[in-house]
C-alpha cells in the first residue's frame, strides 16, 4: 500500500512539510473529529437538559407519585435543590463534572457513578461480545458466500439474512426464550440475574441469549455488505491477474480479495455498533438485563436528571467514537478514499 | 369499645396463615398456642432454603425507608425488614403485631399503645417506647412529612409521651376513633428505632438486610433473634426488580425464581401450563374512575350517576381481570366492618343513563379520560369505558399519559381520570380523599352533610353507631359521589410447585401482603 500513500496529496488544508505528510491525511482527521465530537456532546447535554425541564412535573413527583402531598412535595424539592433556576442547576452539573463529579442521583440518593458503574460494564460486555462474535461471523459468512457464489449454500445464507433482517429485536429474543428457556428446552435461563457487584461474566450462561439475540440480528448486514463488496472486489482486475499468475485460491481469497472487500464493510460494521448501543435498551428489557439501556427508562420516568444526563453522554460518546473509529479504519483500509481525487 | 381486654396478640399474629384469624374489631381470640398453623399446601413447614421473588413495580426510586414506601418491591423489601403496630390479617382486619393493647378514651382524643415485649431489632437493641415516639414523629416532622403524615394529621406529635418503657400514650388535636384502622395501613406504623438510617436499615421483622441495589436487587437472610420462634422458615430471600410481566414469565417457567407478583389474568394459562400454581386474592385495593364534581359536566349529579350506570361491571371485570375480583358499587372500604353491603347493586342501564343525560342537556356528551399505567388493568379499564360508553351515545375518548406524567403538577387536577388505591379502612379513606379537607380529593368533593357525618364518626368510639354514621355517608357516596368503582381487582401472584405457605390476602398487596416468614420451600 506504501506506494499509494506516497502519491503527493496533502489532505485538507494542512500544509505540512513533506516528511511529515504520511502520518497527516489520518491524524487531521482523528483531532478535527474528536474536536468536534467534544463539541457535539456538550450541546447534547444542553439539548438533553432542556428537555427534562419541558417534561411536566421533576424528580420529587415522579418520585413521591400518588403520595405527593403538597408538604412532601416542598420537603423533597428542597433537598433536591429542585427549587433552583435550571441555569443555575445546569451550571452546577456541569462544573461538578468538570470536577470529576458525576453528580447524585434524584431517584435514589446514590452517586451516580455508583448506580451507573456497574451498568456500563454489563451494557459494555453485551455489546462488545455481540458486535465482535457478530462481526466475525457476517464477514466469515460473507466471504464464503461471495466465494460460492450462486451455490446453494450462498443461496440459503442469503434469504436467510433477508427474512432475519425483517424480524424486530424483540420477537428474536421472545423466540430465543420460548426454545432455549421457558417452553421448549430448559438449556439456558429467561433472563439475565446478575448478582450485583459481580461482574457479567461470571455467569456466562446468562450471557448467551442476549448476546445471540443482538448476534442474529447484526449479522444479516455485516454479512450482506461483506458479501456484495466481496463480489465485487473478486470480479476486480487485480484479483483476475492474482488468479492468472496461479496463486493458491485461499491467497487470493484472504490477502488480495479481502482487503478491498471489507473497507465498505467496516461502515456497517460501525453502524452496526451503534445500533448495538441503542439496541441493547430493548434486549436488556426483555431479559431484564441490569444495564445502561434499563437504568435510562428508569431514569427518564423518575425524572432524575444527573443520571439521564449522565447516560445520554456516554451512548452519544460512544457514537462519535465509533464514528470516528469506523471513518479511521476503512480510510487506513483503502488509501485510495483518503486521498483527494486530482 | 375495651380493645385491651381482648386477648388477640399470639393468635391473631401467628395464626396470620389461617384464613380469618382473629381480628382486632369484633373477634376474639381462639387459641393462644405458640406455634404456627398447619400450612395450606400441605405437608409440615421445611426450613432452609433461599426464596427467590420477581416482583415489579420497582425502579431506582426504591426505599428501604419503610414509612416512605412507595411501590410494590419497596413493600416486598419493608414487609420483611421492618413490622407495624397493628397490620392486617389476610382477612384484611386489623391485628395487633407489635402493639400488644390500643385503647382510646371517651372522646378519642387520647390513645394508650402497649408494646410487645422482647422484641429486638436486628442490632439486637430491644424495642421500646422511645423507638415508636421515634417513629411516629418522624412521621409527622413537618420538614419531611412521611407517606402516613396526612393520615395520621391528628396525631399531636409534641404531645407523645412515654408511660413507661412499653407503654406510649398517643394524644390527638382532634378526635381521632380510628386510630387502630389508619395504623394498620401498610406503612403507616412500622417500627423504626431511635437514630433510624435508611442505608443501614435495621428493623424488628424476619429478615435482616444484606445487600440493596435501587431498581436491580436487595438480599436478605434470616434474622436469628425474631420473636416469632420457628419462624421465618426459609434462610434467605432475594427480591430481584423486574421491569414486566413478560420476563416475569419467562423466569418463573424456567425456573428461576419461586414467586412472582402481580400477574394479569392473560398470563395464567400460560403459567399453569408449565406446572406452576396461580394464587388468586380478592383485593380490596380498588382503580376508580374520577369525576371531578366541580367541573361541567359532572358537576350535575345527574351526569355523575349516568356515567355510573354505563358500566357493564360483570363484563368490565371479566375484560380486565379475567373474572377475578369483587364487582364495586361505587363506595370504598369494601372488606371493612363499616362497609355497607346493603346499599342496592347498580348495574349496567343504558336507557336510564340516557334519560339523566338527556334531563341534565348532555344528550351527544363526549370526554377525554385520561388514563396511564398506573396499575395492573387501569388502561384496560379505560377503554372498556369508553366501549360501554359508546351504546349510550356518549362519545369518550382515552388519552394515555406516562405514569410520572400522570401524577406530575396535573395529578388531582384532570377532570376525568383514575387512579389506584390499596385497601384501606372506609373512614381513614375519607379523610384522604373524600374530605374537602383530604389530601388526595380527587373528585373535589365536598358536601357539608357528608363532612358533618363524618366529624361525628370520627369522634365516636362506640362501634355500633360508627358503623351507622359511615353507612350514612356511604349513601352520600353512593347517591352524589364522583367516584366510579366497578370492582376491587383480584390480586394474581404465581409460584412454582416448591412453595408452599401463600395464602390469598385480601388487603390487595401480592403474596402474603409480600411478608415471606410463613412461606417455606420443599
Amino acid at each position: 500500500m506504501a506506494h499509494v500513500i506516497a502519491k503527493p496529496a496533502p489532505a485538507g488544508k494542512s500544509r505540512a512539510p513533506a516528511p511529515e505528510r504520511r502520518a497527516h491525511p489520518l491524524r487531521n482527521v482523528l483531532l478535527k473529529r474528536t474536536a468536534i465530537g467534544v463539541l457535539t456532546l456538550w450541546f447534547v447535554s444542553i439539548l438533553v437538559f432542556a428537555a427534562t425541564q419541558v417534561l411536566p412535573g421533576n424528580a420529587a413527583y415522579a418520585v413521591l407519585q400518588n403520595t405527593a402531598t403538597p408538604q412532601r412535595l416542598r420537603a423533597l424539592e428542597t433537598q433536591l435543590h429542585l427549587n433552583r433556576p435550571a441555569v443555575a442547576q445546569y451550571w452546577a452539573w456541569v462544573s461538578g463534572l468538570l470536577h470529576g463529579n458525576l453528580g447524585t442521583s434524584l431517584a435514589s440518593g446514590a452517586s451516580v457513578s455508583s448506580l451507573i458503574g456497574g451498568r456500563i460494564v454489563n451494557s459494555a460486555v453485551l455489546v462488545i461480545a455481540a458486535g465482535l462474535i457478530g462481526t466475525l461471523l457476517g464477514v466469515g459468512l460473507g466471504v464464503l458466500a461471495a466465494a460460492r457464489r450462486d451455490s446453494w449454500l450462498d443461496h440459503v445464507l442469503s434469504v436467510g439474512a433477508l427474512a432475519i433482517t425483517a424480524l424486530p429485536e424483540f420477537v428474536v429474543a421472545v423466540v430465543l426464550v420460548i426454545f432455549f428457556a421457558a417452553l421448549v428446552w430448559h438449556l439456558l435461563p429467561a433472563v439475565s440475574v446478575f448478582t450485583p457487584g459481580q461482574p457479567p461474566w461470571s455467569s456466562p450462561s446468562e450471557l448467551v441469549l442476549p448476546v445471540a439475540t443482538l448476534v442474529i440480528v447484526i449479522v444479516p448486514y455485516v454479512f450482506r455488505m461483506m458479501r456484495a463488496s466481496m463480489i465485487d472486489a473478486l470480479e476486480s482486475d487485480y484479483v483476475e491477474m492474482a488468479r492468472l499468475k496461479g496463486l493458491p485460491r485461499w491467497r487470493v481469497l484472504l490477502v488480495h480479495a479481502l482487503p478491498n472487500g471489507i473497507a465498505p464493510t467496516v461502515q456497517v460494521i460501525g453502524l452496526s455498533f451503534i445500533y448495538l448501543a441503542g439496541g441493547v435498551v430493548v434486549v436488556e428489557y426483555v431479559f431484564n438485563y441490569p444495564g445502561l439501556g434499563a437504568e435510562l427508562v428508569s431514569a427518564v420516568s423518575d425524572r432524575d436528571i444527573p443520571v439521564i444526563q449522565f447516560i445520554v453522554l456516554i451512548l452519544a460518546a460512544f457514537y462519535v467514537a465509533v464514528n470516528i473509529l469506523s471513518d479511521v479504519v476503512s480510510l487506513a483500509a483503502s488509501p485510495r478514499r483518503r486521498l483527494p481525487r486530482s | 369499645m375495651d380493645l385491651s381486654r381482648r386477648e388477640f396478640t399470639k393468635t391473631a399474629v401467628l395464626g396470620s396463615m389461617a384464613v380469618g384469624a382473629a381480628g382486632l374489631v369484633g373477634a376474639c381470640s381462639s387459641s393462644t398456642s405458640n406455634t404456627p398453623g398447619p400450612s395450606i399446601g400441605g405437608g409440615n413447614p421445611r426450613k432452609g432454603g433461599t426464596l427467590r421473588a420477581a416482583i415489579t413495580g420497582g425502579s431506582s426510586s426504591d426505599t428501604l425507608d419503610p414509612l416512605n414506601a412507595i411501590n410494590n418491591a419497596d413493600f416486598a423489601r419493608c414487609n420483611n425488614l421492618f413490622e407495624p403496630l397493628v397490620g392486617l390479617t389476610p382477612g384484611a382486619q386489623p391485628v395487633f403485631v407489635l402493639a400488644t393493647e390500643l385503647t382510646p378514651n371517651p372522646t378519642a382524643t387520647q390513645w394508650t399503645l402497649r408494646l410487645r415485649q422482647g422484641v429486638t431489632f436486628h442490632n439486637g437493641k430491644e424495642m421500646t417506647a422511645d423507638d415508636v415516639i421515634y417513629t411516629f414523629q418522624t412521621i409527622l416532622n413537618p420538614k419531611a412529612p412521611a407517606a402516613a403524615a396526612a393520615g395520621l394529621a391528628s396525631i399531636d406529635m409534641a404531645g407523645l409521651k412515654k408511660l413507661d418503657k412499653y407503654t406510649v400514650l398517643i394524644p390527638c388535636t382532634t378526635p381521632f376513633a380510628t386510630l387502630h384502622e389508619a395504623l394498620a395501613i401498610p406503612g403507616y406504623s412500622s417500627v423504626i428505632p431511635v437514630g433510624f438510617n435508611a442505608k443501614a436499615p435495621v428493623g424488628t421483622g424476619p429478615f435482616k438486610l444484606v445487600s440493596f441495589t435501587p431498581g436491580t436487587q436487595s438480599t436478605f437472610s434470616r434474622y436469628n433473634g425474631y420473636w416469632q420462634s420457628g419462624l421465618p422458615y426459609v434462610d434467605g430471600v432475594i427480591i430481584t426488580d423486574y421491569s414486566d410481566e413478560t420476563t416475569q414469565v419467562s423466569a418463573l417457567q424456567a425456573g428461576q425464581v419461586d414467586v412472582a407478583n402481580l400477574l394479569s389474568a392473560d398470563v395464567i394459562s400460560e403459567v399453569q401450563s408449565q406446572g406452576k400454581n396461580i394464587l388468586v386474592s380478592d383485593g380490596g385495593g380498588w382503580n376508580p374512575f374520577t369525576m371531578r364534581v366541580d367541573t361541567a359536566p359532572f358537576s350535575d349529579v345527574r351526569v355523575r350517576q349516568a356515567m355510573r350506570l354505563l358500566v357493564d361491571r360483570p363484563q368490565m371485570l371479566d375484560l380486565v381481570f379475567g373474572g377475578h375480583g369483587t364487582i364495586g358499587n361505587d363506595v370504598f372500604g369494601v372488606w371493612a366492618q363499616e362497609y355497607d353491603q346493603a346499599l342496592p347493586q347498580r348495574h349496567q342501564d343504558i336507557a336510564q343513563a340516557k334519560s339523566l343525560l338527556k334531563a341534565a342537556g348532555h344528550e351527544d356528551l363526549s370526554f377525554t379520560i385520561v388514563t396511564s399505567d398506573i396499575a395492573q388493568g387501569v388502561t384496560q379499564a379505560a377503554q372498556v369505558f369508553a366501549q360501554q360508553a359508546s351504546a349510550a351515545g356518549v362519545t369518550v375518548t382515552v388519552q394515555n399519559v406516562t405514569v410520572t406524567d400522570f401524577y406530575g403538577p396535573s395529578y388531582l387536577k384532570w377532570v376525568f381520570a383514575q387512579d389506584y388505591w390499596y385497601y384501606n379502612f372506609y373512614l381513614p379513606q375519607v379523610s384522604l380523599a373524600t374530605l374537602p379537607t383530604a389530601p388526595f380529593n380527587e373528585c373535589h368533593f365536598d358536601n357539608p352533610a357528608y363532612v358533618k357525618l363524618y366529624s361525628e364518626a370520627i369522634a365516636t368510639v362506640d362501634e355500633t353507631k360508627r358503623k351507622e354514621l359511615a353507612f350514612a355517608m356511604q349513601q352520600i357516596d353512593y347517591d352524589e359521589g364522583g367516584y366510579i368503582i366497578p370492582f376491587f381487582p383480584g390480586v394474581i401472584d404465581g409460584y412454582g410447585s416448591n412453595v408452599h405457605g401463600l395464602v390469598p390476602s385480601k388487603g390487595g398487596l401480592s403474596l402474603n401482603a409480600y411478608d415471606f416468614k410463613n412461606i417455606w420451600l420443599a
